[in-house]
């Protein structure tokens, strides 16, 4: 799986997951920031997203992880099969 | 009229045992009901206990009810023989239901699911998915024709119901109620606080370790009555039910206001409304969940509050019963009951030598009974009751009679505003929509189409009222919603998640919209609206009966304004569930219908203009099998003519009716026969021909039709009736304003 097929699938997460709208949701949309303000009750959420996808485990990783769908394919990217 | 509301009867079943004497019994000696859980499948979960009751459905009631239901005829029953209440033909319409509630029949669900998917189950088994079922069930049970509701404000509904069956009392609407609440252990719940990493890994520990909550199961039930009543009867009297206080924290869907400030509004409000002082109380059974954010609320509001009282006990009964959610507020309140009887205060269990050194720190002038209970006189007790969508209720016990503040508000309410947003099949919502009210997409993508609608409404009802929510006024307003199925969508579909996936795989963004009064929540926590919160769920009359109850709280004295909503979704979800019972094909409508109510002086305080007066209203009950209607048309009439009643008009002067027939012929026939007996010939505006069988929206849709015809002019007195299945109706009489 390449980078952007990773992308590609976190963010069908989001939109399916935290009914973020698609097309308000860019690979470098600041997700925890104002327009999307996503908050810790999502965070859980997306950590058990990327298991489910990836087999990642994410708990405890540092906040600049999760800021966009981009950090989290990075991570996604860097932890794959650990 | 004397004021005075007693308690005559008491009914238990939780962990700890199958009636108040074992439950008392273990509470006062600290022995937990908290176990390894047997009916949900913790496989994969960081947590495997609960406090369950041991007895199977068979052994409850011989009635094919959700487990719920059958939970609280068993406490009902304790209660009824407790209190030595005859119902008979000429009473039975005095005596009504009211029962808190969280998970609905979410047990059902996940059976239902699991033995469809297995190609077994009953169509039939889809009534007893909704919350509305629970109240009409006891009703039919034991025969009481008196008014239903079931409040379903999560963790705080078992409290909020004691309260309003108090206050009805007090308002002449009743002589008693079967009042309280009840949950089973769902795999709704374990999943959702699961996922929230909000279920301790070991037994709940309030107040000490606060990791987390246990979840519980069962039912309290106390027989509320007035004074008046239980002595021409001659009935043993517990004590005094004094005030209640009901609040919005109008802050987070799942977490308390760090602040307290929610909690003490409500704390303060049961207080001042028993015409006592913060150092009069000498026990107060805390909310205290065991969650880090709740105990520290609470222990702020309670330091905040008490601390000059120099004899307060404080416990957390739930270290033992576990968190039962919609009957937590009244398995606690049957506690508080036997606490001021007894003289004894049950302790807060789980506290190490080393534990008990910290709580010395923490606890400063309060008393939290640790480990072992406390012997000294209750003359005054509390018990708290806070829950997600940040609802508040606090009501107070007291050994003695005591007078209470007549704060009886005498003025004429209006209806200063209104929001419709409803339709068949479906009402159309875009991001402009949002966008109107200044709605930004980090809080609406939270919402569910439940919350949604009701969300729109709310925000309509208030601008087209011009009402601006401000420091200044934000305490004296507040909600009812009511509703037929509440977020049953949401509900059904992270319960069918939890049976393909398992219990460890539910959705931590999902779970908070599952309750039924995350609607009322998200509508008070954006507009900012910090009074009185409630929901009802009682089938599609609910709209109509928001409006009833709305008007009660603001001739009770506790708000100035209401908002009062209907709301019913249509979804997928929403059409197989009404294909599967093979009803409303085709027919079902949905939407939120708010109205503003507002007491005449508020009213006129700002000039605010008035589409009509809401000048009667009333509810009324004949209990049939839930899902039917025939054989409940007394209670139709009969809330007809007390509507009329309370207008001050006789049934004649009502020009025209806005109905709920819905095409269904069973209900057409009944409303019709009904209405000619009443009024012979008279104008009947069919609104559910344009909006569908919309349900609780269609209900309030009524209301609010019946308001603009007399605003244009139309007529002086237009009356709006609605049906619920099971037998339950509520009328308003709208009256053209002075």
């Amino acid at each position: 799986m390449n980078h952007e097929e990773i992308c590609a699938k976190i963010k069908d997460m989001l939109v399916e997951n935290l009914r973020i709208p698609a097309d308000e949701l860019e690979n470098d949309s600041e997700l925890f920031g104002d327009d999307i303000g996503l908050d810790s009750i999502d965070s859980i959420e997306i950590i058990a997203g990327i298991d489910s996808l990836f087999g990642v485990q994410m708990t405890g990783a540092a906040r600049e992880h999760f800021q966009t769908i981009e950090t989290l394919a990075k991570y996604v990217e860097s932890h794959k099969g650990e | 009229m004397s004021k005075r509301v007693v308690v005559t009867g008491l009914g238990l079943i939780c962990a700890l045992g199958e009636n108040v004497d074992q439950c008392w019994n273990a509470v006062t000696n600290g022995v937990t009901g908290i176990r390894e859980v047997k009916t949900v499948n913790a496989e994969g979960c960081y947590v495997n206990l609960g406090a369950e009751v041991d007895t199977p459905n068979e052994k409850l009631s011989n009635e094919d009810y959700d487990r719920s239901s059958l939970l609280c005829i068993k406490a009902a029953g304790e209660a009824l023989k407790d209190s030595g209440y005859e119902v008979t033909e000429n009473n039975s319409d005095r005596i009504g239901v009211i029962i808190g509630n969280c998970v609905g029949g979410a047990v059902s669900i996940d059976k239902y699911y699991t033995a469809h998917k297995n190609g077994g189950g009953k169509n039939t088994d889809v009534l007893k998915m909704p919350a509305a079922a629970l109240a009409n069930n006891v009703a039919f049970h034991f025969g009481l024709n008196g008014t239903t509701a079931n409040i379903v404000n999560a963790c705080a509904a078992g409290t909020i119901s004691l309260g309003y069956a108090a206050d009805l009392i007090r308002a002449g609407k009743a002589d008693a109620f079967v009042a309280g609440g009840s949950d089973s252990f769902s795999s709704l719940a374990f999943a959702g606080f699961h996922a929230l990493h909000a279920l301790d890994a070991n037994p709940c520990s309030p107040f000490n370790r606060s990791s987390g909550i246990t979840l519980g199961e069962g039912a309290g039930i106390l027989i509320v009555e007035s004074y008046e009543h239980a002595k021409a009867r001659g009935a043993k009297i517990y004590c005094e039910i004094l005030g209640n206080g009901v609040s919005s924290d109008a802050h987070h869907i799942t977490a308390p206001r760090p602040d307290g400030q929610g909690q003490m509004l409500a704390i303060s409000r049961a207080v001042e409304n028993s015409g006592l002082t913060a150092n009069d109380i000498d026990y107060i059974n805390a909310h205290g969940t065991g969650t880090a954010k709740n105990d520290e609320a609470e222990f702020l509001s309670l330091h905040t509050l008490f601390d000059n009282n120099d004899h307060l006990s404080v416990s957390s009964t739930k270290s033992m019963t576990g968190h039962c959610l919609g009957a937590a507020g009244s398995i606690e309140a049957v506690f508080t009951v036997k606490s001021v009887c007894e003289n004894v205060v049950p302790p807060t269990i789980g506290y190490t030598e080393e534990n008990l050194e910290t709580l010395k720190e923490k606890a400063g002038n309060i008393d939290f009974v640790p480990n072992t209970k406390r012997e000294k006189e209750v003359n005054y007790a509390a018990s708290n009751s806070f829950a997600f969508g940040g609802n508040n209720a606090s009501i107070v016990f007291a050994k003695k009679p005591h007078d209470i503040p007549d704060r009886t508000n005498n003025d004429k309410i209006y209806v200063t505003g209104i929001g419709e947003l409803i339709a068949k099949p479906r009402v159309e919502i875009t991001s402009d929509d949002y966008k109107e009210y200044g709605i930004k997409m980090a809080f609406y993508r939270k919402l569910d189409r439940f919350s949604q609608l009701q969300l729109l409404s709310g925000m309509k009802a208030l601008k087209d009222a011009d009402i601006t929510i401000s420091e200044d006024n934000e305490t004296d307003i507040g909600i009812v919603v009511g509703t037929a199925d509440g977020p049953l969508t949401e509900v059904y579909n992270f319960q069918k998640t939890v049976c393909e996936n398992g219990t460890a795989s539910g959705s931590a963004f999902a779970f908070p919209n599952t309750v039924y009064n995350a609607a009322g929540g998200y509508f008070s926590i954006f507009a900012g609206i910090k009074g009185y919160n409630v929901t009802d769920a009682n089938s599609i009359q609910a709209g109509l009966q928001s409006l009833c109850y709305a008007a009660d709280v603001i001739h009770n004295g506790d708000e100035n304004i209401m908002i009062a909503t209907g709301t019913d979704e249509n979804t997928d979800v929403t059409e197989y569930l009404y294909d599967t019972l093979g009803v409303l094909q085709g027919k079902l409508g949905e939407g939120s219908v708010s109205l503003v109510l507002e007491g005449e002086k508020s009213a006129a305080a700002r000039g605010a203009k008035k589409y009509a007066e809401l000048a009667g209203w009333a509810s009324a009950h004949k209990s049939v099998e839930f899902g039917k209607i025939k054989g409940s048309e007394s209670a139709l009439k009969k809330a007809i003519e007390d509507a009329c009643k309370s207008a001050g008009i006789s049934v004649k002067d009502i020009e025209a009716v806005c109905g709920f027939a819905n095409g269904i012929s069973e209900v057409d026939e009944l409303e019709k026969q009904v209405y000619s007996e009443l009024f012979g010939d008279i104008p009947v505006i069919t609104v559910k021909n344009d909006v569908g069988e919309a349900r609780a929206a269609a209900s309030a849709e009524q209301a609010a039709r019946a308001a603009q015809l007399i605003a244009d002019g139309k007529y002086n007195y237009v009356l709006a009736a609605a049906f619920g299945v099971g037998g339950q109706y509520s009328a308003v009489v709208l009256k053209k304003a002075d």
